[in-house]
């Protein structure tokens, strides 16, 4: 089993890039579940097409010890297992904390043995700002950290905090980074920025997508790209970056 | 290992202090913490917990309540029970949870106040600092809360003390309010009902003591008093604000042994000055005559190298300090363990932080003073009296409690 977080500044398209790289995977026959570890619970929403599902802290809220994996799950397109933290009300409790709940109640209701996923997608809110957003890099959790950035400055920063959280949780065990994804807006310099991000961590840019509009296209409709538009050159350009994230992922032998 | 503890425990922490300050006042104390703790301020620091009923409530915070911040169902819960049981206030205090939640318990206790009618407030506590911090807190809320301006308060018959002569502050000439009296620091009623005979036969009547043996309806008539008496830095807050309030002066220590001729002179001159500044100039009456607080206990101390050595609070160890030297004119240091004002310590005394720094200050010690608990700590050469503290050993020596005002044949 691969697991693999996903992080970047809020806004920049994980959710999007993540369930698009979801769909690409399950395209070639890999069972996938996605996890969203964000309060605001929409990192799925384009593959269940909208439908509304409850997050696993709502459920632990509600029925305390009888959680049921099969409550916590929606299966969207191509079949992504389809998950969603949750967390509190905004302003209130506490978010970080709520990833931590959510993810030892799924490893606790069995969710990683009963859908035996080949590969599992972390994809989590903004930057590690506290001990609950470094649990999926936690030992146990993701293997590989991926960061998705633009070459907006306030992007790049968000990255190079993220990289450093996990250059100083190396001698915990924790994941390594895997690579640096870029989401272009179409900004000065971007590529060279981005790169300079990547070599000031000694690490790769594995993919660059495009600014398209198709992309929000698909949004509009409630769907992935991949499932919108399988045929676009977008769709080729999610493929492949899903190729070289399994491809870093062999290297290391997580597969 | 600096701050860390071995061998002796530690004090008891702010929330025990803010139950056991409101402990006999009739209102709603809320604890917001897991359930299981509660014998911790309960039973163990509480050692009126079989005898005297008091609405000490623990909100049974549980891990996804503190994750999701559950504060509806935390108010729903409180609401519920104060409407049922009608008490005259309901304290909300904080524990580690709520704090690292960032929990706005102020605004909480607004809303419960708005909707149930009945007086909310909420004390900053965390579980992370001292008895004395929660309960002096706790105090002040009281004060700033229900204390009404000299003659205003509801008088409430029974309750009342009886007051014939009054000073030209238009206060009742030689009352004082004891200060700072909880169980944690001074044990069972009669050592609080001890300090009021004792301050009787010097001429001094108390009229609220804050708050063992006393009711909320007397302590609301606070400002009435001519001054008040700080007896253990727990009042100290209760102090500021009811000075700042109504120009109260005050004055710090507790009558203990020969001491209390000094305490009751500096009682005298602190209210004889505000009586004459207040003839002199109607203006300065409110701010009671009294730029510093008076603090009897660290005039006219002995500055030769100490050959004795208390451990334990500030205001209580340092007069029980100037009552051994008037008696024995032996030097009296006094090792405070405690969160405390540097202000109420002696130049010879020490705030002292962790087992290990306790220690070292004990290492040349002659003759000891502190809670039996101390001992495994203390050198061997040294003589050691035992002086128990419910703040740090909780209910083990109860039996043996001695009366520290007044067993002249133990220490003084």
């Amino acid at each position: 089993m691969i697991k693999i977080a996903v992080y970047g500044k809020g806004g920049i398209g994980k959710s999007t890039t993540v369930s698009n790289v979801a769909a690409a995977l399950a395209e070639k026959g890999m069972t996938v579940m996605q996890i969203g570890c964000d309060p605001k619970a929409d990192s799925t929403i384009q593959l269940r097409h909208g439908r509304e599902m409850h997050t696993v802290l709502d459920l632990y809220n509600e029925k305390k010890q009888n959680l049921k994996l099969e409550d916590m799950t929606m299966i969207g397109y191509q079949g992504v297992i389809c998950v969603e933290a949750g967390g509190p009300t905004p302003g209130l409790g506490c978010a970080g904390r709520g990833i931590i709940t959510a993810l030892e109640k799924l490893k606790e209701t069995g969710a990683y043995e009963i859908y035996q996923p080949d590969i599992v997608l972390y994809d989590v809110l903004g930057d590690v700002v506290c001990g609950g957003f470094s649990m999926p890099m936690r030992k146990g959790y993701a293997d590989k950290v991926f960061i998705i950035t633009s070459g907006e400055n306030m992007a790049i920063h968000a990255g190079a905090n993220i990289a450093m959280a996990v250059q100083n949780f190396k001698n915990r065990g924790y994941a390594s980074l895997g690579g640096i994804i870029l989401n272009r807006r179409n900004v000065k310099r971007e590529e060279a920025k981005v790169q300079e991000l990547a070599d000031d961590f000694e690490t790769t840019v594995v993919g660059k997508l495009t600014r398209s509009e198709l992309v929000t296209d698909a949004e509009e409709q409630g769907k992935t790209l991949m499932e919108c538009y399988p045929d676009s050159e977008m769709a080729e350009e999610y493929r492949t970056l899903t190729e070289n994230i399994l491809k870093i992922c062999r290297e290391d032998g997580l597969c | 290992m600096r701050q860390s503890y071995r061998i002796i425990p530690v004090y008891t922490a702010d929330v025990s202090g803010v139950c056991s300050a409101l402990y006999e006042l009739g209102g709603m104390v809320v604890m917001h913490d897991p359930s299981g703790c509660n014998s911790t301020y309960n039973t163990h620091d509480e050692i009126r917990w079989y005898e005297q009923d008091s609405l000490i409530y623990i909100s049974g915070l549980t891990e996804i309540d503190a994750v999701m911040g559950n504060d509806a169902k935390f108010i729903r819960d409180i609401e519920e029970t104060a409407r049922e049981l009608q008490p005259k206030f309901i304290a909300l205090a904080g524990s580690p949870i709520p704090f690292m939640n960032g929990t706005d318990f102020p605004a909480i206790a607004q809303v419960i106040e708005t909707e149930t009618g009945i007086p909310a407030f909420a004390i900053p506590t965390n579980g992370m600092h001292d008895y004395t911090y929660g309960a002096g807190l706790a105090l002040a809320k009281i004060a700033e809360r229900f204390v009404q301006p000299s003659g205003a308060a509801k008088v409430t018959g029974a309750t009342r003390t009886d007051i014939s002569d009054v000073t030209s502050t238009g206060r009742s000439s030689h009352t004082l309010n004891l200060l700072g009296v909880t169980p944690l620091d001074f044990g069972p009623q009669q050592n609080a009902d001890c300090m009021k005979q004792i301050l009787a036969k010097h001429g001094w009547q108390v009229t609220s003591i804050w708050a063992m043996g006393d009711s909320l309806e007397n302590l609301s008539h606070a400002a009435e008093a001519e001054v008040n008496l700080v007896v253990s830095s727990v009042g100290l807050e209760t102090a500021k604000i009811l000075k700042e309030k109504f120009g109260t002066p005050y004055v710090i220590g507790t009558p203990v042994g020969d001491f209390t001729e000094d305490l009751v002179m500096a009682l005298e001159q602190v209210t004889n000055n505000t009586n004459k500044k207040k003839k002199s100039s109607e203006e300065e009456s409110t701010s009671g005559g009294q730029d510093e607080p008076e603090i009897p206990y660290l005039r006219n101390r002995l500055s030769t190298s100490p050959e004795i050595t208390l451990i334990g609070e500030a205001v209580t160890m340092g007069s029980l300090a100037a009552a051994i030297e008037k008696k024995y004119e032996k030097a009296v240091r006094v090792l405070c363990p405690l969160e405390t004002n540097a202000g109420l310590l002696a130049p010879a005394d020490h705030i002292t932080k962790g087992e290990e720094e306790a220690e070292n200050y004990l290492k040349d010690a002659k003759i000891i003073v502190a809670d039996p608990l101390y001992r495994p700590i203390c050198p061997s050469h040294s003589q050691f009296y035992d002086l128990p503290h419910i703040a740090f050993s909780g209910r083990i020596y109860l039996k043996r409690y001695k009366d520290i005002l007044t067993n002249t044949t133990y220490l003084l």
